[in-house]
């Protein structure tokens, strides 16, 4: 007689380490070529500051930040406080024509409000 | 000076007759110096800085023309009314701003004439009448500014 029928092998579980590849392969990162700050197409950005001088009344300032930013009393006076004890309070940060009309907005108030460039 | 009514963006104070009458003398003082030229900047040396700056000072220029146009309405008699017990102002809310920032241009005016100093009140106890003429104008504007606000709440 032949071989016949092969008496059914038991099943056998498959090894886990055929699953799973032996050696890790390294992970590509995708390479993200960073743009110039020159060639970057985002406009440039200003800080809106205010400085502390010793005529402008507290509540005074507070009246104006609140007039020309529209925020609450409290936002207002949190960063009247700021330019009080810390010599100067950044308020906003916009493109340079929104940042140019706060300024024009603050200095008709008579506060000492410029506009920075933002890094 | 206190705000008697706020309603629908008008505002009334009453005013005693002194307090009106001080009013009114101050504001017809306004401007009290030359536009002093200001900076757009302390750190950004561009050339658009520059330009911008120079925008700014023209705009400040004419927005105190504006001012000194509207200060004019602002004492006109027809914003008072006579009470009993003094007078009362009647302001809308652009008329309280405009009052508030002739007030406050009053104010900064007097404390550059007097050289911008750090203490608030004269460091000596004599002062030529020219200075103490800017002491008692900075005082007094700064509490009608202080009356104008403080009660907005």
């Amino acid at each position: 007689m032949g071989a016949g029928i092969a008496k059914p092998s038991t099943p056998r579980q498959a090894p886990y380490h055929i699953f799973m590849p032996s050696v890790l392969e390294p992970v590509k990162k995708p390479v993200i070529k960073r743009q110039s700050k020159a060639s970057d197409d985002l406009a440039p950005t200003f800080y809106v500051v205010c400085w502390n001088d010793p005529v402008n009344l507290m509540v005074y300032v507070t009246h104006v930040f609140m007039k020309v930013f529209g925020w609450n009393k409290e936002k207002a006076q949190k960063h009247m406080l700021e330019v009080h004890e810390k010599g100067k309070s950044v308020l906003i940060r916009e493109g340079a024509e929104k940042a140019e009309f706060y300024v024009h907005q603050l200095q008709n108030y008579k506060l000492q409000a410029t506009m920075e460039p933002a890094e | 000076m206190k705000l008697v009514k706020q309603s629908k963006g008008n505002w009334i104070y009453e005013l005693a007759l002194n307090e009106a009458e001080l009013l009114l003398g101050i504001v017809k003082k306004f401007p009290v110096n030359k536009l002093a030229p200001v900076k757009i900047s302390r750190t950004d040396k561009e050339s658009k800085a520059k330009e911008r700056e120079k925008m700014l000072n023209e705009s400040l220029a004419e927005h105190r023309r504006e001012l000194k146009k509207t200060a004019l309405n602002l004492i006109n008699p027809s914003k008072f009314k006579r009470v009993e017990k003094g007078l009362l102002m009647m302001l809308n809310g652009e008329e309280r701003e405009t009052l508030l920032q002739i007030l406050n241009d009053i104010r900064v005016g007097c404390w550059q004439a007097l050289g911008e100093p750090e203490e608030l009140h004269p460091s000596k106890p004599e002062i030529d009448p020219k200075e103490f003429a800017y002491w008692s104008l900075m005082e007094l504007a700064g509490y009608f500014e202080h009356r104008l606000i403080c009660e907005e709440d």
